[in-house]
């Protein structure tokens, strides 16, 4: 079962474009993380999901844009 | 029950409005341990989606024009309540307020790498000893290769004068080889891309993709 999280990354991943791509890895896997008390509000397995869809997706893009 | 969403770490309370956060809701400062996050009271953290992520990087990219620098803060971060946001600072303070001093002025560039093939390794020296020093000398040079980006050497003299801080990320899956972000003054972004540009042709046969300028993202990792 495709859980909402996964569900929503692959909206990000299917209507983006390259800046878009960046944005993902920037936003879900970067920046300051701060644990303890803090709850992060999305599961470790979709951030690592997301990353590399966006990391094959990316690599896609270049491929398609260079076969030109 | 409304809980804290963390946004960002920033180098002063800022002059303009903090104005609505990702979830429309409105952006508070919390000053605590002389560090000041800016926040926001929600239920829930949202759902990552072009528009929450676009929205969550809008916000912080206009606070950054009144401030010297955004820390920005790893997407779905709450807190349960401003007690706890204070403590949860209080225990990195000393490792935040560097990274702050870090980016302060700054704006990241993210430079990609790309090639049909995976670059040669370069040759290990001639193994010695035992197999545990081979083994050791292995991992060194699996560990020092992880920094290195050999493919973008004709690039470096030419950067030299606009890159601070540089973090490299191998990934060597053809044609993605390696993501490399830079951290240069603010405003130097186009005169980045235009040295990059300037020198396609020396880096052949990679090839490389710029993106930025960008808040610091990769620039805040050693905070955690």
């Amino acid at each position: 079962m495709t859980s909402p999280t996964r569900a929503a990354a692959r909206e990000v991943l299917e209507a983006t474009d390259d800046s878009l791509l960046d944005l993902v890895d920037n936003l879900l896997n970067r920046g300051v993380v701060i644990s303890g008390e803090v709850m992060l509000g999305l599961a470790g397995v979709d951030l690592v999901y997301v990353r590399l869809q966006a990391i094959l997706c990316s690599a896609d893009r270049v491929e398609q844009r260079h076969a030109r | 029950m409304s809980r804290v969403y963390l946004y960002a770490l920033l180098s002063g309370p800022p002059a303009c409005e903090t104005g609505r956060g990702v979830c429309a809701e409105r952006l508070r400062i919390v000053a605590t341990g002389g560090l000041v996050a800016l926040v926001g009271d929600v239920v829930d953290a949202p759902a990552p989606s072009a528009l929450t992520l676009r929205a969550q990087d809008a916000v912080l990219r206009r606070l950054a024009t009144e401030l010297d620098a955004v820390l920005p803060v790893r997407f779905g971060t709450l807190v349960s309540d401003d007690v706890a946001l204070a403590e949860a600072l209080a225990r990195r303070q000393p490792q935040l307020a560097r990274a702050l001093g870090r980016v302060a002025g700054c704006e990241q560039m993210t430079l990609r790498v790309w090639g049909d093939v995976a670059t040669a390794e370069t040759p290990t020296a001639a193994a010695g000893g035992g197999p545990g020093t081979r083994y050791l000398a292995g991992r060194r040079h699996a560990h020092e290769r992880a920094r290195r980006v050999p493919e973008l050497e004709p690039l470096r003299t030419r950067l030299a004068d606009l890159v601070r801080e540089e973090r490299v990320e191998r990934h060597d899956r053809p044609p993605l080889l390696a993501t490399v972000q830079h951290l240069v003054r603010r405003g130097a972004g186009a005169r980045y891309v235009d040295v990059v540009d300037a020198a396609r042709d020396s880096l052949r046969p990679w090839r490389v993709s710029v993106t930025g300028p960008w808040l610091p993202y990769a620039f805040a990792e050693e905070a955690a």
